[in-house]
């Protein structure tokens, strides 16, 4: 989230990554895991940096060759510090000879693909109100932050959704993994069991309802109303928009920085188009198990 | 217990924080919100052609003679993190 407004909105680091460098992006806990050719690349690259014990995160920003060779790292924000971490990397840098590394299988553990015939929708969600002024230049990027995720629909519910349902299973995903605070980072999903209330319909393509959401201590919740858009064509979702809008109290042990008290929290819902690359991005709620996310 | 006493011990004991926050939403209201949380096409860290695949990367600076330059987070950086 920093990143993306701080770091990543610098024109001269934006453009230097446009033209000068290949950009990936990727989620290290998998990477320096996982046991295929993506993850042995990962860990020869950041293997030679001072973040080497891959049972620790290995979390930074990494310059390298096609060859594994790092041209240098940095885990700090902060635009002319990366910028000179990049130029030095370019001053450096010599194409070399290398060949692209066979894919190979895969470890499962780690590729958790859309299941067949599902469906991505884009999940994103932002706190309207609540926040103290400041001027602080780290703490205004949270509070005006718009958080993004993608919601995964699987083949049945799709069909459920073509035919005029809305799954009980797809409800619950919906409200345990997307109606949460994630605009200051990854906060802890809903328990089955904190699903207060949930009532939710689809009529005629309008979906709409109420749900509430509470921890068994009460020091986090959310109360929203949704009103949505279902539409579909020739047996094909065209629409998805959904939006829930209520009041959320509370915060997480990595998500800290809310509001005081109940505040305003929105999340919207739209079908991916595969447009973004971010589409291709599994959900937060997925992350070490699909199973448990796809059967809430 | 008169009528009122009872009201007064019913809001004690059902407090208003126990039903719904905000009401419910209009058609404008959803099409107002729905649009707010839009991520613009335009952002800066948007506009830049990342990948998801770090051997698509590795194949890619080959073919373009060019460094990788890799944005590693716990958690997924163009995803929720």
């Amino acid at each position: 989230m920093l990143d993306r407004a701080s770091t990543f909105a610098d024109p001269e680091i934006v453009q230097l990554l446009k033209s000068r460098f290949i950009a990936v992006a990727i989620d290290q806990a998998y990477h320096r895991r996982q046991q295929d050719a993506e993850g042995e690349f990962y860990r020869k690259i950041a293997g030679q940096g001072p973040r080497h014990d891959f049972k620790k995160t290995t979390q930074g920003l990494y310059l390298a060759t096609a060859s594994g060779k790092l041209l240098g790292f940095n885990n700090n924000r902060g635009g002319d510090r990366i910028k000179a971490l990049m130029k030095k990397a370019l001053e450096q840098f010599q194409p070399p000879t290398a060949t692209p590394i066979e894919a190979g299988p895969v470890d499962d553990r780690y590729h958790a693909p859309l299941p067949e015939g599902g469906m991505v929708v884009r999940v994103q969600a932002k706190i309207l109100g609540g926040y103290e002024p400041t001027t602080d230049y780290w703490s205004k990027i949270y509070q005006d932050s718009l958080s993004r995720d993608n919601l995964w629909v699987t083949r049945a519910e799709y069909e459920g959704l073509v035919s005029g349902q809305l799954l009980p299973g797809l409800q619950r995903r919906i409200v345990r993994f997307h109606l949460i605070d994630n605009t200051r980072g990854e906060p802890q999903m809903w328990k089955a069991e904190e699903i207060t209330s949930l009532d939710l319909s689809l009529d005629k393509g309008l979906l709409s309802g109420t749900v509430h959401l509470e921890t068994a201590s009460g020091n986090r919740g959310y109360k929203a109303n949704l009103l949505g858009h279902i539409e579909h064509k020739n047996g094909k979702i065209t629409r998805f928009d959904l939006v829930a809008h209520g009041q959320f109290w509370g915060e997480c042990t990595y998500t800290p920085g809310a509001p005081n008290g109940k505040f305003p929290l929105a999340v919207s819902f739209t079908l991916a188009d595969g447009s973004d690359v971010a589409d291709g991005v599994p959900p937060k709620g997925s992350r070490g198990w699909v199973e448990g996310y796809l059967q809430p | 217990m008169n009528l009122p006493g009872l009201l007064l011990a019913l809001c004690i004991y059902f407090p208003v924080t126990s039903g719904p926050f905000v009401d419910k939403l209009s058609e404008a209201e959803f099409g107002r919100l729905h649009e707010q949380l839009q991520a613009p096409a335009d952002a800066p860290w948007r506009t830049i052609p990342w990948k998801i695949s770090l051997l698509d990367a590795q194949r890619a600076a080959i073919d373009q003679h060019k460094p990788i330059f890799i944005w590693a987070m716990d958690g997924h950086p163009l995803g929720c993190t």
